[in-house]
């Protein structure tokens, strides 16, 4: 392990990855490869299957076709039990921030620092206390969730799967429901992971702005599969009507929008 | 009516009853499993100590007076079903090992586990599928939390303790409900009451009480967590959940009766 982390190689690899739902295929072969400190970006319309494709790193879905690899290690094949070391290095923070409804944001966000940091209640209320924080949720720590607003519920969820320092962190539209003020906040937590910490950060995003300023690296998510993948300069250069209209916010062109 | 739509009102009644007997497979299977991973869970005993005594306070607290005052008719009822050959045999003395055999045995722990199953299953089942249908199970899985280790298992303990301990508390009340409707209807004395209760009931009888509690308890606790975690389609999907959570506790606790009575465990 301890090489396999030093190899300059993606920390994380999907390959050929197909994946059906009921016989209606969403992803049919999908290959990404992203690096180590990376900040990419998945873009793509509502459907599109942007998603199910992250929730396949924490073995939340499983692959009908084809490999994931995180850092270097084949894990598309490990059962239940397998995926929880997996998951003590990825963190996943929902579209819909999932925090627990019976605890308070300070409860919300000592949980993992208890289980998994294996601090005791106290030590880790105050560590949740610091983390609430660094999103700006302070006055709101001992309130619940149903008591908040979306943007607040999704900002104590970043801070409730940053609080164990996760290697990788994938980003479920973190921005989306966001006032512009937060969302420029968000954004920067991201960058600073990646530039101060190290961390990996996968971002499902439509907010243009987030896109074009944070992002290292965009892959465009298309009929099953990666359609363009580039630097935010590359994309926005690229000769494809596809990508162009969807950069561009254009209701009318070629791309396909399937159930819409 | 053709014979043709009764010949095909027939053959839809088979695959219907067939149907049925596929999910009944399905989702028997998933409790198994799900019982499985329980044990597994159980090995060695760790437990979130916090879960378990929110549970514990959640199902127990508030369980206690439905379940004293439906303790207490039974207990009362048994007496009056009995009334008439006490009074006719004037086997004043008998009367209260007519009424106890009953509760003790039968009446209470099965009237009580229906209860429960009732209040605290359904609950469980609404708050587990609600949170399965809102991804906070796989929030918890995301974080590397086990659901079934810090979910269900505290659940699973706790139902099964508060169900036996609710049901050494109805049949105290139920045996007192018993007294109580003897001495108001029958005339029969408080002492002659305990007398009766002291002489012919042994503690085998509470006991297998107690037995069938704990196997009702886990009955429940297994059910209500296996249709709450697998919820599918929001709200209604719960809604659904709870319906067989309730058809398929109360199916589980009779059937296990019939079992350990048979087997007189
Ligand atoms: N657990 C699931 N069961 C069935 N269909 C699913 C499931 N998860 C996602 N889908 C379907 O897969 C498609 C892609 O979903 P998703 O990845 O959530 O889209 P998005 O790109 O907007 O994140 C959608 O059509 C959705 O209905
Ligand atoms: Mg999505």
């Amino acid at each position: 392990m301890k090489d396999a982390k030093a190899s300059a190689g993606p920390v994380i690899e999907f390959r050929s990855v197909a994946k059906a739902f009921g016989g209606k295929p969403v992803l049919k072969d999908l290959s990404l490869a992203v690096g180590r400190g990376e900040v990419m970006f998945i873009i793509g319309t509502s459907g599109v299957g942007k998603s199910v494709t992250i929730k396949h790193l924490i073995g939340l879905l499983r692959v009908d076709a084809g490999e994931i690899w995180f850092d270097g290690q084949r894990i598309d094949q490990l059962d239940e039990r397998g995926f929880y070391p997996v998951r003590r290095r990825v963190g996943m923070v929902f579209q819909n921030a999932t925090l627990f409804d019976s605890m308070t944001l300070t409860e919300n966000v000592a949980l993992p620092l208890r289980k998994l940091g294996g601090l005791r209640m106290k030590a880790a209320l105050e560590q949740a206390r610091v983390r609430l924080g660094e999103v700006h949720l302070t006055e709101f720590a001992d309130r619940y969730p149903a008591e908040l607003s979306d943007g607040m519920r999704k900002r104590a969820a970043i801070a409730r799967t940053l609080a164990t320092d996760p290697e990788v962190v994938l980003f479920d539209e973190p921005t989306t429901g966001l006032d512009p003020v937060s969302a420029r906040r968000i954004d920067r937590l991201i960058r600073e992971l990646a530039d101060h910490r190290g961390a990996t950060a996968i971002v499902v995003s439509h907010d243009l702005t987030s896109i074009f300023t944070i992002a290292d690296r965009i892959a465009f998510v298309y009929q099953g599969g990666i359609r363009a993948l580039g630097t935010p300069a590359e994309l926005q250069a690229s000769p494809d009507e596809v990508v162009q209209q969807f950069i561009r916010g254009k209701s009318s062109g070629p791309m396909e929008t399937p159930g819409f | 009516m053709s014979r043709r739509g009764e010949g095909g009102r027939i053959a839809g009644l088979f695959e219907g009853a067939g149907a049925a007997a596929i999910n009944v497979a399905r989702e028997a299977g998933g409790m198994v499993m799900l019982l499985g991973s329980v044990l597994r869970a159980l090995v060695p005993p760790s437990m979130d100590g916090r879960e378990l005594v929110r549970n514990l306070h959640k199902m127990g607290n508030r369980s206690v007076p439905i379940v004293a005052l439906t303790a207490f008719f039974a207990g009362a009822l048994m007496t009056i079903q009995s009334a008439p050959f006490v009074q006719r045999l004037g086997a004043t003395s008998l009367a209260g090992w007519a009424a106890g055999y009953a509760v003790l045995r039968e009446i209470g722990p099965i009237l009580i586990a229906l209860m429960f199953s009732g209040r605290v299953g359904a609950n469980n089942t609404a708050e587990l599928g609600t949170m399965t249908v809102t991804e906070q199970l796989d929030g918890l899985r995301a974080l590397a939390i086990d659901p079934v280790r810090y979910l269900i298992v505290p659940r699973v303990v706790a139902m099964i303790v508060m169900l036996v301990a609710l049901t050494a508390i109805g049949d105290l009340v139920a045996l007192l409900g018993g007294a109580a409707l003897g001495k108001a209807a029958l005339g029969i004395e408080w002492t002659t009451m305990y007398h009766s209760f002291a002489d012919n009931l042994g503690p085998q009888d509470f006991l297998q009480g107690i037995w069938k509690s704990l196997a009702f308890g886990g009955a429940i606790a297994i059910t209500s967590c296996h249709f709450g975690t697998t919820v599918r389609g929001g709200a209604v999907g719960v809604g659904r959940a709870v319906n067989a959570q309730v058809v398929a506790s109360a199916v589980s606790i009779m059937l296990l009766d019939f079992f350990l009575t048979y087997m007189n465990i």
